[in-house]
């Protein structure tokens, strides 16, 4: 793997909704490129397009216009499949909200990015990780029996076990209190350099922010 | 390495989906439920048909009483044509025919008498009470003995010992009959007796021969040349052409038919229910997609893609249709067993279950069928869930799905399942026209439950709670108006034609027939005869109405030079009539209430020529007309006539109708005997004790008790129709269950909101009982209509009936059903009035 080699590429985006008098211009001419073994923040007001930014990176919503290279292939007009294809291959996606299986256990929700591709019977791989994250006796409990914390963390081994090329995590620990917040964000700070994984993160808090190597802000949609 | 790969895939969708199962089957269980209760309607349906046919195929011999029935009708084979069939096969002989049973301190039944020799039954056992009566109708000494079934038993309240007499003669009751070999109607459901050869041959019955069924029947020894010693057989009847010839692959036609046409009714509600299952299974499937759109969006951002997850999820549906329908069809194998006890003995059947690979592929095929017909819309909303959705925490509800492929899909697997069923069928048009009715109906009960959610809409609104809860919830885009009024409203337009064609029906013969019939028929009246009772009867009655009519057999042999059986397929309307002997009459007169739609009657006194007279539906059947030629066996003779005239006959006046008549100049040289009816105000059943004290060789047959034994027999089918039908309309009630438990968290929240605005809880109950009677009421308009005019048309069109609306019975069926309905609903949404709902404000 060699130094500087960009995992997300946006040149140019723009992001609308709506028509004529009801049309929202979200984001309006967004650049930036990021590498593989960078960590770049974004912040930013609320409302000023943050969100929008990841959904787009992971492919989850389409632009207006520019471009977006994921792992220097353009994923702007690929289609449904492909978009799902590139997602879990190079994407992992860390929400303030978890969002765990609730049917399935720990270990099941880890296992399952690794199934989406095609990636079957890693139980150890798994366990090992979710050892590594102090969850060891926690590997056969449903999301329900865990806390905030420990469901964040099972969420962070899920976006990291499959080794993707770009972390994207809006606002991860949005949900959690301070302590529990800095343990989880070291967490994902070590892992992400260690697998050479480049991350972006959306916070609104500033020291968080300070920690990454680099800061892009958004105001009412364009870069500042 | 691409196989592995998707290998590989599979068994991932396989553990996922059976995981799935195994944590929330909860959800899945109203899906499994509808599922197993139409494949077991199905499962029954192929499994008693195959059970039933295998005991006929096994038993053909018992059923035809030998290797071969050879039936002469009125006269006995020859004593050459005896003699050398005694030479090949080991011989029966049987003679079958109406008469009177009288007990001698009055009390007469008209009876299916059957003599035999002491060959019969060549295969097979008479059951008898006590066993082995049989016996005794060969001891010579003292009275005779006679065998009786149970009805005759019941009816003349006879035990074993009494005497009763049969034409002069005494005979001493010497066992009941429990069940004959061969399965006689008159056995299983009517009169039956059995008496000796000997002393039926002490009647010395000629004149009376009219009604008489002479039957032979071989046993040939199991050895290489049977099927030459057939084929010997036949070539030495095949002239004669009032035989006819039976093998045991020939026997029980009409029991064949009977379960034919069954099973064809059975199949078709089966569908129905199916179908209906189905448009649950689609909104159960649906809503337990919603509940799950979470992880569907999880799924797909971790990089699934659609396809994947909608195959998981038909995976589910699959264990569970496998699961359903291994079970429905094992209970199906069994029922033969359970069906045993349901036949009545005197059938002398018992079944066997049996198991056939095919049967249960059958099965599991038309719920294959039905179940992707019916989840593709579901599983095509799964598209729409959209991951970003995480990013905002919002989500939106999904509906069906239906795009051009889809519907190009539907359509598709619609043909196949119509064609596969109309396919497999002998009625195949009327499967056709069944099908095409039964969409029909669940596109108008759809557009009912529209147009009533419009109508509610353009209504001005009542400022009463009660009203304006249940207009928002008839209202609403969750709203259960589309479902109940298409679930239920199929079934029980269906349980409505079925009732009320029944009701006309069984209204034609108990109450109208009875009140223009006569009292009574009289039957095997000698030429010498008539005279004599005509005078006794007005002695009793001076005012009794009789009509009497010259009869004799005739047999259809040839039409324009071509045999009948050739000619007339056993599925004809008609065929009935050129089955063995048929009575035809002569007048030289048009019968006066048969008007003549073709050709012209003929002038009185041609003796040399036969002139026919036909009843036009059943010439129209036949496909002959006036100046045809029919060739017809009378009383052994074949002779030729010319049709000059076809007759509008009406059945139902029920008097003395024929279908053929001839020129009475040329029946005047023929033996006959003649047949009466009698209208009397004097009881009918003094009268026949009467006449058949005076003459015990008239039989006379009282009306009422014909259309009592007709009216019984009818009411059991109906209310085994009905009650199939009814299962229509219980599938109906659990989609609606299921539909209610989907909704409850939904309604239950309202509700709730309800209370917090400070609605009390009378108000929620009476809105609810509001909403289902708006939605109820909408739909029996249009289901009672829908209903009224298809039984309508069957009554007056196919049955050329009156038909009559029955007030009570609508009432019966429906209020019953609304009140069910409603109770069910009720019990799903038990939650909803329990304390439970309080963690609702908590969690909020
Ligand atoms: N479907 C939509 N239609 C119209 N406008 C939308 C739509 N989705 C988002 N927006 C608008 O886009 C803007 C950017 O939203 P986005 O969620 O990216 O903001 P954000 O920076 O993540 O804010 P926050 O910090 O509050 O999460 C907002 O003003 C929002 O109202
Ligand atoms: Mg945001």
């Amino acid at each position: 793997m060699t130094m500087n080699k960009s995992a997300i590429q946006f040149s140019d985006v723009t992001l609308s909704y709506g028509q004529n008098i009801n049309r929202v211009d979200v984001l309006k001419g967004i650049s930036f490129s990021i590498n593989t073994d960078e960590i770049v923040s974004i912040v930013g007001p609320s409302g000023s397009g943050k969100t929008s930014i990841i959904m787009l990176a992971a492919g989850l919503e389409k632009t207006s216009s520019g471009a977006i290279k994921i792992n220097n292939e353009d994923i702007t007009s690929l289609n449904e499949n492909a978009l799902s294809a590139v997602r879990r291959q190079h994407v992992g996606i860390v929400f303030q909200s978890f969002y765990l299986i609730p049917n399935l256990t720990a270990l099941e929700n880890v296992l399952l990015s690794l199934e989406a591709n095609q990636k079957y019977n890693k139980d150890e791989d798994a366990i090992a990780l979710l050892t590594e994250f102090g969850l060891a006796h926690r590997v056969h409990h449903l999301p329900s029996e865990l806390s905030g914390g420990e469901q964040q963390r099972v969420a962070i081994a899920r976006a990291l076990i499959n080794k993707p090329a770009i972390i994207l995590a809006d606002e991860p620990t949005g949900n959690l209190d301070e302590v529990t917040s800095k343990n989880m964000m070291q967490l994902l700070f070590d892992y992400t350099r260690k697998q050479q994984t480049a991350l972006v993160l959306v916070t609104h808090d500033n020291d968080l922010a300070q920690q990454c190597d680099r800061i892009i802000e958004i105001k009412d949609g364009t870069i500042v | 390495m691409a196989l592995l790969f998707n290998y590989q895939q599979w068994l991932f969708i396989h553990r996922y989906a059976v995981r799935d199962i195994r944590r929330s089957y909860k959800k899945l269980w109203i899906i499994a439920l509808t599922l197993f209760i139409s494949l077991l309607l199905l499962s029954l349906t192929f499994s008693i048909k195959q059970s039933l046919n295998d005991e006929i195929q096994a038993n053909s011999k018992e059923l035809l009483g030998g290797d071969m029935q050879i039936s002469s009708g009125i006269k006995p084979l020859s004593g050459e044509q005896l003699q050398k069939l005694s030479n090949i096969a080991e011989v029966s002989q049987t003679v079958n025919f109406f008469t009177m049973l009288s007990k001698p301190d009055g009390g007469a039944v008209f009876t299916d008498l059957r003599s035999i020799d002491e060959h019969y039954p060549l295969y097979g056992v008479v059951q008898t009470e006590p066993a082995g009566a049989r016996e005794k109708l060969l001891i010579e000494t003292g009275a005779p003995a006679v065998l009786i079934n149970e009805n005759i038993q019941n009816q003349l309240q006879l035990k074993i010992g009494d005497e009763l007499k049969i034409m002069n003669t005494i005979f001493v009751v010497g066992g009941v009959i429990a069940s004959v070999p061969d399965l006689t109607n008159s056995a299983a459901f009517g009169e039956f007796a059995i008496i000796s050869k000997r002393e039926f041959a002490k009647f010395d019955l000629r004149a009376a021969s009219s009604f008489m069924k002479h039957d032979t029947r071989l046993k040939i020894a199991k050895s290489d040349d049977y099927q030459r010693k057939i084929e010997t057989v036949q070539a030495l009847l095949e002239d004669d052409k009032s035989i006819r010839m039976r093998l045991p692959q020939d026997s029980a036609q009409s029991l064949r038919r009977i379960i034919d046409n069954f099973s064809n009714f059975l199949n078709l509600v089966s569908v129905s229910a199916m179908i209906i299952a189905g448009i649950g299974i689609s909104n159960t499937l649906l809503s337990f997609i919603n509940q799950r759109n979470t992880s569907i969006a999880i799924k797909k951002s971790l990089g699934f893609s659609a396809k994947t997850i909608q195959l998981i999820y038909f995976y589910e549906i699959l264990i569970v249709l496998f699961a359903s329908s291994i079970l429905a069809y094992a209970v199906g194998v069994l029922s033969p067993l359970a069906a045993n006890a349901a036949i009545p003995e005197s059938f002398g059947i018992s079944l066997q279950p049996s198991f056939s690979l095919l049967d249960y592929a059958n099965v599991a095929f038309i719920g294959l069928l039905v179940v992707l017909i019916f989840s593709i819309p579901s599983l095509y909303s799964i598209p729409s869930i959209k991951a970003a959705a995480l990013f905002r925490n919002t989500f939106q509800s999904v509906n069906l799905h239906f795009s051009v492929k889809n519907i190009a899909y539907l359509v598709i697997l619609t043909t196949i399942l119509v064609a596969y069923f109309v396919l497999q069928t002998r009625v195949q048009l009327l499967t056709l026209y069944y099908f095409l009715a039964f969409f029909i109906s669940i596109g108008i009960f759809y557009s009912v439950a529209k147009l009533l959610i419009f109508a509610l809409r353009r209504l001005p609104a009542f400022s009463n709670n009660t009203y304006k809860i249940a207009y928002r919830n008839i209202a609403s885009k969750k709203s259960l108006a589309p479902i109940i009024t298409i679930s239920l409203g199929i079934g029980l337009t269906l349980l409505l034609i079925l009732s009320f064609v029944a009701d006309n029906l069984k209204r034609e013969v108990v109450d109208s027939i009875p009140s223009m019939a006569p009292d009574i028929f009289f039957v095997s009246v000698n030429k010498s005869e008539k005279e004599p009772l005509e005078a006794f009867i007005k002695n009793l009655d001076v005012d009794a109405v009789m009509e009497f009519n010259p009869m004799v057999s005739a047999a259809f042999v040839s039409i324009n030079g071509q045999s009948v059986e050739s000619r007339v397929s056993r599925d004809n309307r008609s065929h009935w009539a050129i089955e063995g002997d048929r009575r035809i009459s002569w007048s030289e007169f048009p019968p006066e209430d048969n008007p003549i739609v073709s050709g012209e009657w003929w002038a009185p006194g041609n003796s040399d020529q036969m002139l026919v007279s036909m009843d036009a539906r059943i010439a129209k059947d036949l496909n002959v007309g006036v100046n045809d030629e029919i060739t017809l066996s009378i009383l052994g003779r074949e002779v030729a006539g010319t049709i000059m005239n076809l007759r509008q006959v009406d059945y139902q006046g029920m008097g003395t109708n024929f279908a053929i008549m001839i020129n009475s100049a040329f029946a005047d040289q023929l033996p006959y005997e003649y047949v009466g009816t009698l209208k009397s105000e004097i009881p009918s059943g003094e009268i026949q004790a009467q006449v058949v004290r005076q003459f015990p060789n008239i039989s006379a047959i009282k009306v009422d008790r014909l259309v009592s034994k007709v009216g019984a027999i009818m009411n059991k089918i109906l209310i085994a129709v009905t009650s199939i039908s009814l299962i229509v309309i219980v599938i109906g009630m659990i989609v609606i269950v299921s539909a209610v438990l989907v909704q409850t968290s939904l309604r239950k929240y309202n509700n709730l909101i309800y209370k917090i605005l400070g609605v009390d809880f009378a108000t929620i109950l009476k809105a609810m009982t509001l909403e289902f009677a708006i939605i109820y009421f909408t739909l029996l308009s249009f289901s009672v209509s829908a209903a009224a005019l298809a039984s309508y048309f069957v009554v007056e069109s196919i049955f050329t009936l009156q038909w009559q609306f029955d007030l009570g019975l609508t009432l019966m069926l429906t209020v019953s059903t609304g009140v069910v309905t409603f109770a069910l609903i009720l019990l799903a949404n038990k939650n909803m009035f329990s304390p439970a709902v309080y963690p609702l404000i908590r969690n909020e």
